[in-house]
């Protein structure tokens, strides 16, 4: 079907792709760090240590994409995931402290962890789609809801002795997969497949450039938005289980830093941060940057806070640039 | 009358594709109210807008201001040159209370920077009680009914020294009484020696107050002349005079109901509403701007559902309360806005069209059969003839014809009962209109009901088999099109 | 007479106000006590000055995350020019003033010139400023504030002498909530540019039409709220005698929760000063009813998070029934 001649053109316009650029940035940072300090840096540890943390990210940055791209914002995904871990943890810690089995522990601390997110997704999608506050003020006043109540079921404290089980979920490895990475890729292809291959991902796309058109096209917009911030808060909710297993506690602090991280990670993966655009590989390649850069700060010892410093600074020079060559565009034509 | 105050010679404007003006002349005096008088698409909002400098007319048109020749305007200039427009969303600010909207502008060109009240009430106060209007002076502007934002929109022209004042359709949105307090004020301005442009659709209205009409016909000057000149039925006559350039269909009297609407109302909207649309036939559905025909289209769609009425399709009773239900049934909804209601200009022809039938697409799985994807649209796109063809282009990069091809690709690809068209096409040109004209009697020829809404008589005349006129939110009457004319609607219609 | 007052458009939320208040003081007497209220007006200074800062972005239709790290860092600026520099009062106010306007200044900037959404700008800018001052500070307080400006901070505007020796008064800060006051009202009310943050909330390109400037326009609001922003650091500072770095996290919820209590319309155009000072006041009341009932603190975020998922929903609801009620055809 397609001829030699025909194979050249499409293999360099993918070359030239956005994805493939910020691939090429993934390369020369990783690379760059590697210099920096080559033994602790490539160290199996250090790479391990990445491979068990990325996965919890990467779910949140896929989070906060799939509601960009319908044109709004989560800001309380973080606390979504924090508020999920906590009343899962706090069930598990209990029954199992009160002689549950582990076993059974561990099913209803899940379970009522993703029934968690998922309430907090109906009260965002509610809110926002039925009520129709925007996007950005109903996730910022959910995001101190959900913390209050957080606070609330800790006192402040944090939740642990969680059955080893798991434990074993953050900080183990199958064939030598850290299990997170495992559930990450099951995550990735689901999203991506969700996103850009189904119906509904069409839909989001749709309503994310022009919400008004795809209404008058017959589609249900409300009810799309719904169910987007029911998936957008049980991803969440998966990523909480990742981060209590692997801290081995639930306190409503963790996670916090992610906000900010998961907004750049789409927005420099390519997601207009207006709606309607946004592939899922280049959200991965941009997690991938992230990460590198946020554990090879660590691992040179710059100050943790600094480390945030750079993250917000890369939220800022992507958008500018972002900004730049729309103007470039704009006046080429 | 006083002077002249205001000459258009040889005024033209060129859009691709289309002609919207052509060699307008025409004068407007002080003191004067002239009526600006057209059909739908007979170029008045493209005139005005030269006028208020937001297009340039062609080279080698002429304005001539209080003697001064102009080639062109700029928005600018126009406002320094005294010409104030009342467009029908009066750019004023809501928020603002109504002594800010009538004299804040007065600061900002002085480049204050301190604000004094004082002087913007003086200055408010002044422009109202020229129009013989008590209005509080604090109120916010949102807070007023939409006859007094208009007359706040008319006071600040004044206080910005307008000399003519061009009311685009003013009365749209006013009740009996308001209309009579607006054109108590026009007298007042005229009488104080300003010039008022007033185009409207309405004869009972344009006879009732103006000194002068204008009349344009497709872009073209017909003449002008004095109030006695003229009576109704050859003011009509003059406005949609013309030879029918559409090829005429043949008319079929079908029998089989298809689609009833009985009672049909909505508050604010439309009032009682019967009729019904059979199998295989074209019903026109006209009547001036205003008149609630998109309201009933939308409320059959299920965008803005009636308050009570039933609709039979095939004789089932349908309530459609959304867009979704109403697709469901077989309903299909090409708007009249296609570039903000019709197509997501930023995504490709595939993305549009298939945007409609995601779920046919899907099956099962819910994932998007890809091959079935491009198929549909190749489909489409051969059949309807859209151009360029390239599926992956983005619709915004399509001529306006095309891209009212992909709306209607879009909704002929559910395979529905009903196609309800709004205006298709409005800023089309005429080759591709026919083409529109063909493709709307072949899908009548296979069984659709299509209901169109026309401002465009000679359209309507040409291919729908009956049409129904709207007034004021109400059907006046239906007339078979066999051996009407246009002024037979164009009479119902005002 | 009458009906000017029913015509208010603060007046229900005067009410809710009142009836709060009433609640309170039977569940906890203590509530409607003089010492109370200046506990209340003592502690809440720094919101109800950064409220008008808000108010103004908020009528733009912005919004800024970032308040609470710009008014941490100018905090911890402002120690350091005390401790370091001088402890002259005019220079501390000029110091922290510079510092929240520049910073407000960027943030104007970013959302002006390179049309960064004003959320995702100050979030961005929020992360940057709040890092770097707790890598400075790495999250240690700064005490060794200069005896002279905690002298300062001591001093009460007007005492009221009690009859068991305290005295009550109203603290010397209030000035800056005064000054903060007066200036947002002179700028909203008497200046040109004032009127013009109204006409660009409410139709941007008419705006645009008449001749005002919107990037100007919203560069000076950003910049004139970190300058209010500094003069609440130096307010707080001089109460709080330290600075520690962690005292605002969070706090910009509570700014926005306030301003949106008090009628503020976040798609921008609507809010008055009055109005935002009783939403303040209404904020701060509830706070103070929290503890007041000893209801645990946590459930202040609770609050806040549902006061401003309130507020905006009763707006958006009463909008939506404007609308749907439209008239658009004089049918006959």
């Amino acid at each position: 079907m397609w001829s030699r001649r025909s194979m050249k053109p499409e293999l360099k316009r993918r070359l030239k792709s956005k994805e493939a650029v910020l691939f090429l940035i993934f390369v020369v940072i990783f690379v760059f760090m590697s210099i920096l300090s080559p033994t602790r840096f490539l160290s199996l540890y250090n790479l391990q240590s990445m491979a068990y943390q990325l996965p919890e990210f990467g779910i949140l940055a896929l989070s906060m994409m799939i509601v960009i791209i319908t044109g709004g914002i989560n800001l309380s995904v973080t606390y979504t995931a924090t508020l999920a871990m906590i009343i899962g943890g706090f069930a598990m810690s209990h029954m199992f402290a009160g002689g549950s089995s582990a076993g059974l522990s561990v099913l209803v601390g899940i379970i009522l962890m993703l029934a968690g997110s998922l309430a907090c997704g109906a009260f965002n999608g509610y809110v926002i789609a039925y009520i129709g506050v925007t996007p950005m003020l109903a996730t910022l006043g959910a995001m101190t809801f959900f913390e209050g109540i957080s606070l609330q079921v800790t006192r402040g404290g944090a939740i642990s002795g969680f059955p080893i089980e798991f434990i074993k979920i953050g900080n183990t490895a199958v064939l030598g997969i850290p299990v997170p990475m495992i559930i990450f890729l099951f995550v990735l292809a689901t999203v991506y497949l969700f996103l850009e291959r189904s119906r509904m991902g069409a839909t989001l796309y749709m309503i994310g450039s022009n919400p008004k058109v795809t209404r008058y096209s017959g589609i249900n917009v409300r009810k799309n938005l719904f169910i987007t911030y029911l998936i957008a808060s049980l991803l969440a909710g998966i990523a909480g289980i990742l981060m209590a297993s692997r801290y081995n506690s639930a306190k409503e602090s963790y996670g916090s830093s992610y906000l900010l991280q998961a907004v750049s990670a789409a927005v420099l993966g390519g997601t207009s941060i207006a709606g309607g655009e946004g592939k899922v590989i280049g959200t991965v390649i941009a997690v991938l940057i992230i990460q590198v850069i946020s554990s090879g700060l660590n691992i040179i010892g710059l100050n943790r806070y600094l480390t945030n410093v750079v993250m917000g600074l890369i939220l800022i020079v992507v958008l500018t640039i972002n900004f730049l060559t729309r103007e470039k565009q704009f006046r080429n034509n | 009358m006083g002077q002249t105050l205001i000459e258009l010679k040889n005024i033209s404007k060129t859009f691709p594709g289309v002609k919207a003006l052509e060699n307008i002349g025409f004068s407007i005096d002080s003191g004067e109210i002239h009526a600006l008088i057209g059909e739908n698409g007979a170029g008045k909002s493209t005139l005005i807008k030269i006028l208020s400098g937001v297009y340039q007319p062609d080279s080698g048109g002429q304005i001539i201001l209080g003697g001064r020749v102009v080639e062109s305007l700029t928005p600018l200039e126009a406002l320094q040159s005294e010409i104030a427009v009342i467009y029908q969303d009066f750019s004023l600010f809501p928020n603002l209370s109504v002594m800010e909207n009538i004299a804040l502008e007065q600061s900002v060109k002085n480049n204050d920077n301190l604000v004094d009240w004082k002087a913007m009430e003086r200055i408010s106060r002044d422009a109202l009680d020229q129009l013989g209007i008590s209005l509080d002076l604090n109120t916010i502007l949102g807070d007023l009914s939409i006859a007094k934002q208009q007359l706040v929109a008319i006071a600040r022209s004044l206080a910005n020294n307008a000399r003519l004042l061009i009311l685009d359709e003013p009365t749209s949105s006013l009740s009996k009484n308001e209309v009579r307090k607006l054109f108590d004020i026009m007298h007042s301005l005229k009488n104080k020696g300003m010039a008022l442009l007033f185009i409207s659709h309405k004869i009972d209205e344009l006879f009732a107050i103006s000194d002068k009409f204008t009349i344009l016909r497709d872009g073209k000057y017909i003449g002008t002349y004095g109030e006695d000149e003229l009576d109704d039925e050859q003011l009509i006559s003059l406005m949609v005079g013309r030879k029918i350039e559409y090829t005429i269909y043949p008319k079929n009297k079908r029998t089989e109901p298809l689609l009833e609407v009985r009672g049909f109302s909505k508050k604010g909207n439309f009032r009682d509403i019967n009729f019904t649309l059979h199998k295989g036939e074209i019903l026109g559905l006209t009547g001036l701007v205003g008149a609630g025909r998109t309201e009933v289209a939308q409320a059959i769609f299920g965008l803005n559902p009636a308050d009570e009425g039933t609709l039979l399709l095939d004789g089932k009773e349908i309530i459609n309360s959304t867009p979704n239900d109403a697709v469901k049934a077989g309903f299909s909804f090409v708007p009249e806005n296609r570039l903000q209601e019709g197509l997501v200009l930023s995504k490709s022809i595939e993305d549009n069209i298939s945007l409609t039938m995601l779920d046919a697409l899907s099956g099962k799985s819910s994932l998007i059969n890809l091959k079935k994807r491009k198929e549909l649209t190749r489909n489409w796109m051969e059949k309807m003839d859209i151009r360029p063809n390239i599926p992956e282009m983005i619709t915004s990069k399509l001529s306006g014809g095309n891209q009212q091809r992909v709306v209607i690709s879009k909704w002929l690809a559910t395979d529905p009962k009903v196609l309800i068209v709004d205006e298709p096409t409005n800023g089309i040109d005429i080759g591709a209109k026919s083409g529109i004209h063909q493709l709307l009697r072949d899908l009548a020829e296979k069984g659709l009901g299509i209901i169109i809404i026309s401002s465009e008589l000679p359209e309507i005349l040409a291919i729908a088999d009956r049409v129904a006129v709207m007034r004021r939110g109400r059907i006046i009457t239906e007339f078979f099109c066999e051996n009407i004319t246009q002024e037979d609607i164009m009479s119902k219609a005002l | 007479m009458k009906t000017k007052l029913l015509k208010i458009k603060e007046l229900p939320i005067i009410l809710i106000l009142i009836v709060i208040s009433i609640i309170i003081s039977v569940a906890n007497p203590a509530f409607m006590t003089l010492e109370n209220f200046l506990d209340i007006l003592k502690s809440n200074l720094v919101l109800a000055i950064m409220s008008m800062g808000m108010l103004m972005v908020m009528l733009t239709g912005g919004i800024d995350v970032s308040v609470s790290s710009v008014i941490t860092a100018v905090a911890v600026i402002t120690g350091y020019s005390l401790m370091h520099w001088s402890s002259n009062l005019l220079f501390t106010i000029l110091v922290a003033v510079l510092s929240g306007t520049v910073m407000g200044l960027f943030n104007g900037l970013l959302i002006a010139k390179l049309k960064i959404p004003p959320i995702v700008a100050t979030l961005g800018t929020m992360s940057v400023i709040l890092g770097l001052v707790l890598y400075i500070t790495n999250g240690t307080w700064m005490t060794g504030i200069p005896e002279k400006f905690i002298d300062f901070g001591r001093k009460k505007l007007i005492t009221f002498p009690t009859g068991d020796g305290k005295a009550l008064g109203i603290p010397i800060q209030f000035l800056f909530l005064l000054v903060a006051v007066l200036a947002t009202w002179f700028i909203l009310r008497k200046t040109v540019i004032g009127r013009g943050i109204y006409a660009i909330g409410g139709n941007r390109d008419s705006a645009e039409r008449m001749g005002f400037k919107p990037d100007r326009i919203i560069i000076f609001v950003y910049a004139f709220e970190g300058f209010l922003i500094g003069l609440a650091a130096v307010a707080h500072t001089s109460i709080m005698r330290q600075v520690d770095p962690n005292a605002f996290l969070g706090f910009e919820m509570q700014v926005i929760a306030a301003v949106v209590l008090g009628g503020a319309s976040v798609l921008g155009g609507y809010g008055s000063i009055l109005g935002t000072l009783i939403g303040v006041s209404l904020f701060c009341v509830i706070n103070n009813g929290l503890i007041l009932m000893h209801i645990p603190t946590f459930w202040q975020k609770i609050v806040v998070g549902l006061i401003i998922i309130g507020s905006i929903s009763i707006d958006m609801t009463q909008k939506k029934r404007t609308e749907r009620n439209k008239t658009r055809v004089d049918v006959e």
